[in-house]
């Protein structure tokens, strides 16, 4: 099993790697070479679903911290498989009509094949960091998407947005894996020894460290962010500046189906452990109550849509809210919900998407308000379009009617176990749908009437971009008609993923008698039916509601707004140019990152005392030293200066030669001649005089000077307070005395002068970074020094 | 640089001695006489650049030298930078010679010091 889970998510990259020189061949034909490698990735998913193949499969990756390229095959592993495969077959075939002539097509189909691949690896992934990996390449993968069309500022801004809420958010949900990974101590999801499988001790272990609650959020932000849950919902609209077969297969069926995942992955591992008497766990009110207000909220605005596309996009989050909500919900109806539109929501939004970017394609337009009657032009997709619009409204007997019942059963449960506040989910569910059913039926109304004459010719659109509409539509149809064989053949099997323990499958079918779910359905479709003829007035108020800090659009375009203007700001304070003020900058922070860590830990003055074997001789040549530098301060010229300076570094020298460090002396005294040599030769370029400083930059530089003599003089006393006898006995333990013949490499290079050995042998690798630093301080040199003067001419 | 390994000394005092000589020579006789006599690069603009493209290889090589000698050990299935000594038996007038496997390593830190110093110096001295 491990080599065909492994083929399907490593597939589509090698196809993603190898697609520009495809295209250098085939052209445009590159989109059935794509569709193919996704139909071989659809097939091997199909073979894994037929042999009823589930279990924990893995190979090494990062064995050292005990993460493993793990991968999980379960019923909800395989419908997100299937479903990212199986629509990337159809939007791949229909790309092939869609992007005639349109630019950046190599580029196109290898991104989408590297998305299907991550979108796969997020399914199967049974390691935290294995799916974080694929899971933040799908947010990567959309950035390139959604900027497709590179040259214009809507696109740039769409792809930046929503790199920034969905990345954004997968490290939330990272910092929520590694308190999981902690608490576990595990990074497998299912399987067996998993975090799902011992669920109850790492519940109980979050929970006394506190961090249940937190862990939780993490993975809600994480999930809310990448399904576009209300307030993180505002990229998806502006995510459909992507060309429509990628807001298809992304922004619909796919990518934002990861939160949803997440969520019915996650869902046994929190909900193992409730305890018996809560009937509201925390997960239930987190979840219905994100999910459920999405679902409202996103409902109102696609009513409030104008283009078809954003009327669609509102939608998606309207109904992966209803999923989330679903999957929130603590008994079996909530995982039924979920489980069951994860799968209609893929085949009537899917099918939809198509059906826009037919429409606009053939129309020349996405204006909600210019369209109508297009069913004389469009028969064929007008069916399509009929049968999922009505689906998504959720009127019986079309597929999103049985799982919205479902939804609304189990709002009612929770609110009957629950009681009290929670009789608002079931009101809010209602509440929430009838905007569902208004603006599915606004989406089939373009269709009806009487063709609108401006439009001019409406073509039919290609085979290519005509049979996977229809071939989804198909599905609708059949999972309408008969959904008791989508639960028995799939949908069972994703619900037994997504509860705790053993679970048997469920059915589903028309109501024979009215039971409460019944009566909701029947009050959401009469009030909609009510409200229809005011659609217009609903929308216009609606939109005349949606202005300032009411739009979640407000608070993320201010947020970035003034985070741009604050470092503008910022930079323009510390990147003057001017290497005075980087001076500035860099002295003034290492030195207070040093005092403070000093501070910090505490150490200690230790007690300054004279050392032994200290002469006469010592002390004078440490007093003319004293009086060098002193003297530095009061030179009348630099050159002077210079000269006063190395006075200090030449007495520094001979205290070596007394203290016996001939080693030390020798380097002191050739490098001080060096630097002096190089001193004289800079100082001869600079102007002799630079005018008085003003007081408060005399001030300032006065300031940072004492601070940082003061950081050096700190750092020398505490540096030399520890014992170099401890560390001469450590080196000398460590090598041993040098045997008198020892076997070759095994005596530690022994030799009698220590610095030296030191050097090249026990701290080899830190003289060899050493000797880097020379050579690139010789080629900075160069370059500055060489380039000086073009970058003037510039 | 030679007797480093055992007396005061070693590849970075070395080369940094040898560029004080080179500096001195420069102090007192000047850059041409550096680098037509000394060097026999010739004299002008453009014989400065082909003395500093010189001073560029020294250090470059220098650094590879001293990085490769770090690999050899791993040829023998030991850590980077792993050295070692040999004593040779039997030598004419020393009887017996210890050679560190360190100096292969310290020639290049020799190399890299002097062509590094030396080509800031003839930059800096150049302008």
């Amino acid at each position: 099993m491990l080599d065909i889970v492994l083929a399907v998510v490593f597939l589509p990259f090698a196809g993603a790697a190898l697609t520009p020189l495809v295209h250098r061949v085939a052209g445009e034909r590159t989109a059935y070479y794509a569709a193919g490698v996704a139909a071989v990735c659809f097939a091997l998913v199909a073979r894994l679903t037929v042999t009823g193949t589930h279990g924990l499969v893995g190979t090494e990756w990062v064995p050292s911290l005990g993460i493993s390229l793990a991968f999980y095959v379960d019923g909800l592993s395989l419908l997100i498989s299937l479903l990212a495969s199986g629509v990337g077959v159809l939007t791949l075939t229909y790309s092939g009509g869609y992007m005639h002539g349109e630019p950046g097509q190599a580029k196109y189909y290898a991104t989408l094949l590297a998305f299907m691949g991550s979108m796969l690896g997020v399914a199967l992934a049974a390691d935290l960091f294995a799916l974080f990996t694929f899971w933040e390449l799908t947010s990567l993968s959309s950035f390139i998407l959604i900027g497709h069309y590179t040259g214009e500022k809507s696109s740039q801004y769409a792809a930046r947005k929503s790199m920034l809420i969905t990345v954004a958010g997968g490290l939330f949900m990272l910092a929520g894996f590694l308190v999981f990974a902690w608490a576990g101590d595990t990074t497998l999801i299912v399987g067996p020894g998993s975090l799902t499988a011992n669920a109850g001790e790492t519940v109980a272990t979050l929970r006394s460290a506190g961090l249940f609650l937190p862990s939780l959020l993490l993975l809600a932000i994480g999930a809310a962010t990448k399904s576009a849950q209300v307030p993180f919902h505002v990229w998806l609209p502006n995510a459909m500046e992507a060309p429509t077969p990628v807001s298809a297969f992304l922004h619909s069926a796919t990518m934002v189906k990861a939160g949803v995942y997440l969520v019915g992955r996650f869902r046994p591992f929190f909900l193992d452990a409730v305890p018996e008497a809560t009937s509201l766990p925390e997960w239930s009110l987190l979840f219905v109550t994100l999910g459920l207000l999405t679902m409202t909220v996103t409902a109102i605005l696609a009513v409030a849509a104008t283009d078809i596309k954003e009327l669609l996009a509102y939608s998606t989050a309207s109904h992966l809210g209803l999923i989330v909500a679903g999957f929130g919900a603590a008994n079996a109806y909530g995982a039924e919900t979920g489980a069951f539109h994860i799968l209609n929501h893929a085949s009537f939004k899917a099918a939809l998407f198509l059906v826009a970017g037919i429409v606009a394609h053939e129309a020349g337009t996405r204006k909600i308000s210019k369209l109508r009657g297009l069913r004389h032009d469009l028969p064929v997709t007008a069916l399509v379009a009929g049968l999922a619009s009505l689906s998504m409204a959720g009127i019986p007997p079309f597929n999103g009617f049985y799982s919205k019942e479902l939804l609304f059963e189990a709002t009612f449960v929770l609110a009957e176990d629950a009681g009290g506040l929670t009789w608002l989910f079931p009101v809010v569910a209602v509440f929430g749908s009838v905007f569902t059913f208004l603006y599915s039926l606004k989406f089939l109304s373009l269709f009806l009437g009487d063709p609108n004459g401006d439009l001019g010719d409406v073509h039919r659109p290609p085979l290519p971009m005509l049979v996977p509409p229809v071939i989804l539509g198909a599905l609708v149809a059949v999972i309408s008609v008969d959904p008791q064989l989508a639960i028995d053949t799939l949908v069972g099997e994703v619900y037994a993923s997504t509860v705790p323990g053993d679970a048997h499958s469920f059915s589903v079918g028309l109501p024979t008698h009215l039971t409460p779910p019944v009566w909701m359905s029947a009050i959401t479709i009469g009030v909609g039916a009510l409200l229809w003829p005011r659609y217009d007035r609903l929308h216009d108020g609606i939109r005349g509601l949606l202005h300032g800090p009411v739009r979640a659009n407000w608070w993320y375009d201010g947020s970035v707004d003034g985070l741009t203007a604050g470092s503008k700001t910022l930079v323009s304070r510390v990147q003057t140019g001017l290497l005075r003020t980087y001076a500035t900058w860099v002295f003034a922070a290492t030195s207070v990152l040093v005092v403070g860590a000093y501070l910090a830990t505490g150490v200690g003055f230790p007690a300054v005392e004279l050392a032994d074997g200290m002469t006469a001789a010592m002390v004078l040549v440490l007093l003319v030293a004293l009086v060098g530098a002193a003297a530095v301060g009061g030179a009348p010229s630099h050159v002077a200066g210079v000269l006063t300076l190395s006075i200090l570094g030449f007495m520094v020298a001979i205290f070596y030669i007394l203290a016996d460090a001939p080693d030390l002396a020798l380097t002191q005294l050739v490098v001080e001649t060096l630097v002096l040599v190089l001193f004289l030769l800079v100082l001869d370029r600079l102007p002799a005089y630079y005018g008085s400083p003003r007081f408060s930059v005399a001030v300032r530089d006065g300031a940072l000077s004492v601070l940082v003599g003061a950081t050096v003089f700190l750092t020398v006393v505490f540096a030399t307070a520890g014992s170099p006898d401890a560390i001469g006995g450590n080196l000398s333990r460590l090598a041993g005395v040098p045997a008198e013949h020892p076997p070759l490499f095994t005596d530690y290079g022994g030799g009698y002068n220590v610095v030296n050995v030191v050097l090249v042998d026990f701290r080899a690798i830190d003289t060899l970074g050493e000797i880097t630093v020379v050579a690139m301080a010789a080629l900075s040199v160069l370059t500055l020094v060489r380039m000086r003067g073009r970058g003037e001419a510039q | 640089m030679l007797q480093g390994h055992n007396q005061p000394g070693g590849g970075f005092i070395g080369g940094v001695l040898t560029t004080t000589a080179f500096v001195l020579v420069y102090v007192v006789f000047g850059m041409e006489f550096l680098q037509s006599e000394l060097l026999e690069m010739g004299s002008g603009g453009e014989a400065t650049d082909r003395t500093i493209g010189l001073y560029r290889l020294l250090f470059t090589g220098g650094l590879a030298v001293a990085f490769l000698s770090g690999l050899v050990p791993m040829l023998f299935g030991l850590p980077f930078l792993t050295q070692a000594v040999l004593f040779l038996e039997g030598v004419p007038l020393y009887h017996e010679l210890e050679v560190a496997s360190a100096l292969a390593f310290d020639v290049g830190v020799y190399l890299t010091v002097v062509g590094g110093l030396l080509t800031v110096l003839g930059e800096a001295g150049s302008e």
